[in-house]
């Protein structure tokens, strides 16, 4: 398994139709949580959502763009894991944005309140996707064995 | 592996009872979410839990050519990763090992695999020639058909090191199945850049087999020849290899995938009368899913 493609199962490529439509069901099958229908009467929306950390890159320093947008104007407060006390609120408004500088390491999550701040109006999560198991040899062997993946 | 073993797998490991221990994904979306979290927040989230076992699968195209004379280049559909990691045993893709050291500066383990030579020669056809391999005209034409060569479990040592200068790995394995009784001492050298989504690795690397397994799958014994296929001893020598990775991270699970690999066969290989190409050339592009 080492120094070759011999990681890699060969299939013949004259198989079926379902072989050959068979990483479009894939990809339709995982993806098709993302479409779910939001019924939170706040949108939020952050740009990125991935921070991807390896030995090399340990935290990720990003600035984040959070976008929220409400049917009704108001009273309303973002926040983050990050601290207690909210990032910004606002008063009277429907939509705003924030610019907000991060190192992250760890996964967080950004959310809107509205008058009741115990009470999460929408959530948005900003997650970390680690290529580095907490096992060295997995790690050392991973980069080693010919794995596409 | 059939179609049906293939479809088979991806639906046990797209099971969520099949991935126990395995970290629960997300859907993946910028989009606000409907279901509130705790109400508020003092710490960032750890993440979650290593699970033992890794599982990942990637589909797309790609191809292997097959040096051998009268013989079919390989496709590629579907990579299957199946791994798992204890406390000192393994199972990875296929390899069997005990690590017997690992620290700081290297990772040392006994590993058993199979050889990787005898893919090609699942691939070749027999034909009816008139002409012998170095195009001379035969006298009636002949039944030419590739010799077969069996697997061969191999076992050796395995060092494996990385740092910011990148990663190396030295292997010796030596045949235990009695299948062709040589070894070989793999040398690899690579190393990764990222920048958050995207990443490109390139590697190169050697690999020496001696002289008893180069002659057992690229030489010709008198009673495999025949008037079209000569007799054939073939000596020790070195294959070379060098390989680019692109891969784009879509999601936390999702991931596209495109390699290429070239490999220059030893010239006692190149100059076997049942080999056609000196190089070996491969790809694959694809999409990655890694539960």
């Amino acid at each position: 398994m080492i120094g070759t493609f011999s990681a890699i199962s060969p299939v013949s490529a004259t198989g079926s139709d379902v072989m050959r439509w068979l990483p479009v069901i894939f990809l339709f099958l995982s993806f098709s949580n993302a479409g779910a229908a939001d019924d939170s009467p706040v949108q939020l929306k952050v740009k990125p959502v991935l921070c991807i950390v390896d030995a090399k890159t340990p935290s990720c320093q990003m600035s984040f763009l959070v976008i929220w947008q409400s049917a009704e104007s108001g009273y309303y407060c973002l926040y983050n894991d990050f601290g207690e006390s909210p990032l910004r609120c606002w008063t009277d408004e429907q939509a705003g944005e924030v610019n907000d500088e991060r190192d992250v390491q760890n996964e967080f999550r950004y959310w809107m309140t509205g008058n009741d701040e115990q009470t999460p109006l929408a959530v948005v999560a900003v997650e970390v996707l680690r290529m580095d198991t907490g096992d060295r040899r997995r790690n050392r062997r991973g980069r080693h064995v010919w794995d596409i993946l | 592996m059939n179609a049906q073993t293939v479809i088979a797998l991806i639906a046990i490991l797209a099971s969520p009872a099949s991935v126990a221990g395995a970290s629960a994904a997300d859907p993946q979306s910028n989009q606000s979410s409907a279901t509130a979290p705790r109400s508020s927040g003092s710490t960032a989230l750890s993440g979650p839990g290593q699970s033992r076992w890794q599982f990942g699968v990637a589909l797309g195209y790609g191809l292997r050519s097959n040096p051998l004379v009268q013989s079919d280049d390989i496709p590629i559909v579907v990579d299957l990763d199946i791994g798992w990691f204890g406390d000192h045993f393994f199972f990875d893709n296929g390899d069997l090992g005990l690590t017997v050291t690992d620290n700081e500066a290297m990772t040392a383990s006994i590993v058993a695999r199979v050889n990787s030579d005898r893919v090609f020669f699942g691939k070749t056809d027999t034909k009816f020639v008139s002409l012998d391999l170095a195009g001379q005209p035969l006298a009636t034409a002949v039944e030419l058909t590739i010799p077969d060569r069996d697997y061969a479990i191999e076992m050796g040592i395995e060092i494996l090191a990385d740092g910011k200068w990148g990663h190396l790995q030295l292997a010796a394995h030596h045949d235990v199945s009695g299948t062709h009784d040589g070894y070989e001492v793999d040398f690899n050298y690579g190393t990764g850049f990222r920048r958050q989504r995207w990443y490109f690795e390139p590697s190169i690397g050697a690999t020496f087999k001696s002289e008893s397994m180069n002659d057992y799958y690229w030489g010709v014994s008198p009673g495999e020849s025949s008037d079209a296929l000569p007799v054939y001893a073939a000596k020790s020598g070195l294959n070379t290899h060098a390989r680019l990775l692109f891969s784009y991270q879509i999601n936390k699970n999702w991931a596209f995938t495109l390699v290429g690999e070239f490999e220059r066969l030893n010239e006692e290989a190149a100059a076997s009368p049942i080999v056609n190409d000196r190089n070996v050339l491969g790809y694959f592009a694809g999409f990655g899913y890694r539960f």
